[in-house]
């Protein structure tokens, strides 16, 4: 009997992290979705409060990425006022954001990736985590700890020790860093440096002793999208679209970001909460871009510190066009970028200004229309802005780094599916790869939902009519 | 003995705001020098710094259950809610259990040996809104007053 699915992404109990197959008359996989919650409301909660709030606010919309949010909201913010930073309040503001890419960057790598890589795609996932990395690497794991609360610890001296940021606001920040603050940064970031060598030393090892993994495992071609600066490199905070297509050609340069929707539009689909942004001029699905490490590093020409720029020479030598398409790569370009982020919050740090007390330009004007756009350690950010005169919110609009990632990740699921499914019958190992797959990507899942309990992946295969022939749970 | 009370959730998010409400609610009812009243947004990982260094935590919570009814409130132990995963596509997947378990192994002797988890039932939070609904709104004072109880009966009941 044909039994119709109707498929609710948001069930909390088995909501994350799930996946539907959709098989053809041959039992081969037509169809792959991997669906993501997203929570709603947002745009009409905003209504009507004081742009000035948005920064707060916006940082509670995720546990995971809140300085993103934040930055991103009080550049919109910035432009609404007509205002342009002092040096000290630029340079406060890069700090905080490098912070937080280290941040994110060691959570993801040490915590979330290197058990895939250290361990093997087939490990058991009883062991394959980061308990497991801890009982049997545990100075791996300690150096990953290490990372991600040096980035938390500046995050905090920023943020006025809040775990939710206080720290920019509209014309600037709220408080100047001081001097002792300034030398902690200083005493610990050789260190660190050397700690973001070492996790690059072991993706390495990894890539030379599965050369054929690396190279294949969900590798297909499509276009790319970041910020880069004047000279053509990576660029998180300020900077020009540059988008490449699936041959690396460059389509789109030199884009002020706050012409996004002159290259971005996004797609509805009925089965997904999150939409589908793609690049206009190709159309959907085929303008199917990529964003986050990975695409920072595919549209750029370089990276701004020494030691970063040698790797990114490294990393540029994987491909003939200048585009490394497979998605293992995501973990090499991301650390390539924690050991760019932690050599700018060095030389950040080295320059006296970052101590000035001129942290926040003032401005009567109120501009109905404001757009801030960062990299955030997912990719792209948009936060766009409308207000009225007396600078009360009329509506906003946010593209998040993970939004734009979500047709390139129903992709590799499809290419990850598409290799273990055949006539009907699935391979041993599947699940544990479509979860390999889903990671590369860092996927933020459920903004700021924070409610208790277990989230196992879940894979449903469906027959043609939508039957469910199979499922499989993690 | 240092106790850290932790109300967790997102207080723009309807239900999920329960334990940021009560750990508000405590922080105004308690003023014993050894109970620290917080209040967080994130989880995970990244409850690490905050919860080292204190002998007994107390978490505040939201919970999606399958059968249980919305407003009920439990006392549990992490590990008979939060089964460790193995799998994690995404940091927000780092449970309590975890959390403590990577934090004993990594910094013995400096996370809580003490740890109760109060949760109360809610449904899924999907919409942005600071309004809670009625059944978890009416189950505030009942959390906050089980949270009072348990810090002064230190002795660890079942």
């Amino acid at each position: 009997m044909t039994k119709k699915i109707v498929i609710e992404p948001i069930t909390r109990v088995e909501g994350h992290g799930k996946v539907t197959i959709i098989l053809n008359d041959k039992g081969n996989v037509d169809r792959a979705r991997f669906h993501v919650t997203q929570v709603r409301g947002f745009e009409k909660f905003c209504e009507g409060r004081l742009f000035w709030e948005m920064p707060h606010i916006t940082a509670r919309i995720c546990g995971i990425c809140p300085v993103s949010h934040h930055l991103a909201s009080a550049k919109a913010g910035d432009v609404i006022l007509g205002v342009r930073l002092t040096p000290t309040a630029e340079k406060l503001r890069r700090l905080l954001h490098m912070a937080q890419i280290v941040q994110s960057h060691a959570l993801h790598f040490f915590h979330l990736a290197s058990p895939d890589l250290l361990f093997g795609f087939d490990a058991d996932p009883a062991k394959r985590n980061i308990v497991g990395l801890i009982t049997e690497m545990p100075e791996i794991a300690k150096k990953g700890v290490k990372l991600r609360s040096f980035g938390q610890r500046i995050i905090e001296m920023l943020g006025d020790k809040r775990v939710h940021p206080n720290a920019a606001i509209p014309g600037g920040m709220n408080r100047a860093l001081q001097p002792e603050q300034r030398q902690e940064i200083l005493d610990r970031i050789e260190v660190i440096i050397a700690d973001c060598q070492f996790a690059i030393d072991l993706f390495r090892d990894y890539c030379a002793k599965n050369p054929e993994v690396v190279a294949s495992f969900a590798d297909f071609k499509s276009a790319y999208l970041g910020l880069i600066d004047d000279k053509g490199n990576v660029e998180y905070y300020n900077g020009k679209l540059r988008l490449k297509d699936r041959d690396g050609i460059t389509v789109e340069d030199k884009v002020d970001p706050r012409d996004y929707l002159s290259i971005i539009e996004e797609k509805v689909e009925d089965w997904s909460y999150l939409k589908f942004p793609y690049y206009k001029k190709l159309g959907y699905p085929g303008g199917m871009y990529r964003v986050g490490p990975l695409g920072r590093l595919n549209v750029a020409d370089g990276c701004s510190t020494p030691l970063a720029s040698k790797e990114f020479q490294n990393f540029k030598k994987l491909s003939e066009n200048g585009v490394v398409q497979g998605s293992l790569y995501y973990h090499y370009a991301r650390l390539i970028e924690m050991l760019n982020a932690a050599e700018e919050i060095k030389s950040l740090t080295e320059d006296e200004l970052i101590c000035g007390k001129d942290v926040w330009t003032s401005s009567s004007q109120i501009n109905e229309e404001g757009i801030g756009v960062i990299e955030a350690p997912r990719g792209t950010l948009f936060h766009h802005y409308w207000v009225d005169r007396s600078g009360k919110m009329r509506r906003a609009n946010l593209i998040v780094a993970t939004g734009n990632n979500n047709l390139a990740m129903n992709r590799a699921v499809y290419d990850v599916a598409r290799e273990f499914i055949h006539d009907g019958k699935v391979t041993e190992g599947m699940l544990n790869r479509v979860e390999v797959a889903i990671r590369c990507y860092d996927p933020c899942l459920s903004c700021s939902s924070h409610a208790l309990g277990h989230m196992p992946l879940e894979i449903t295969i469906h027959e043609p009519d939508m039957s469910v022939r199979q499922v499989l749970r993690s | 003995m240092k106790t850290l009370i932790l109300g967790i959730g997102n207080s723009i998010l309807g239900d999920d705001g329960i334990g940021v409400r009560a750990a508000q609610e405590l922080a105004g009812k308690i003023s014993d020098e050894n109970v620290t009243v917080r209040d967080v947004g994130v989880d995970g990982l990244n409850l690490l710094e905050i919860i080292t260094g204190y002998d007994r935590l107390i978490v505040i919570d939201s919970i999606v259950t399958e059968n249980g009814e919305v407003g009920e409130i439990y006392r549990l132990k992490p590990e008979q809610i939060y089964a460790p995963s193995g799998f994690s596509v995404s940091p927000h997947h780092f449970n309590l259990a975890t959390t403590l378990e990577i934090g004993r192994k990594l910094f013995p002797g400096e996370i809580p040996e003490e740890v109760t988890v109060f949760a109360v039932d809610t449904e899924e939070a999907t919409e942005v809104t600071e309004e809670m609904t009625e059944k978890v709104r009416q189950a505030l004072p009942g959390v906050v007053r089980l949270v009072l109880e348990e810090i002064s009966a230190p002795v660890a009941r079942h």
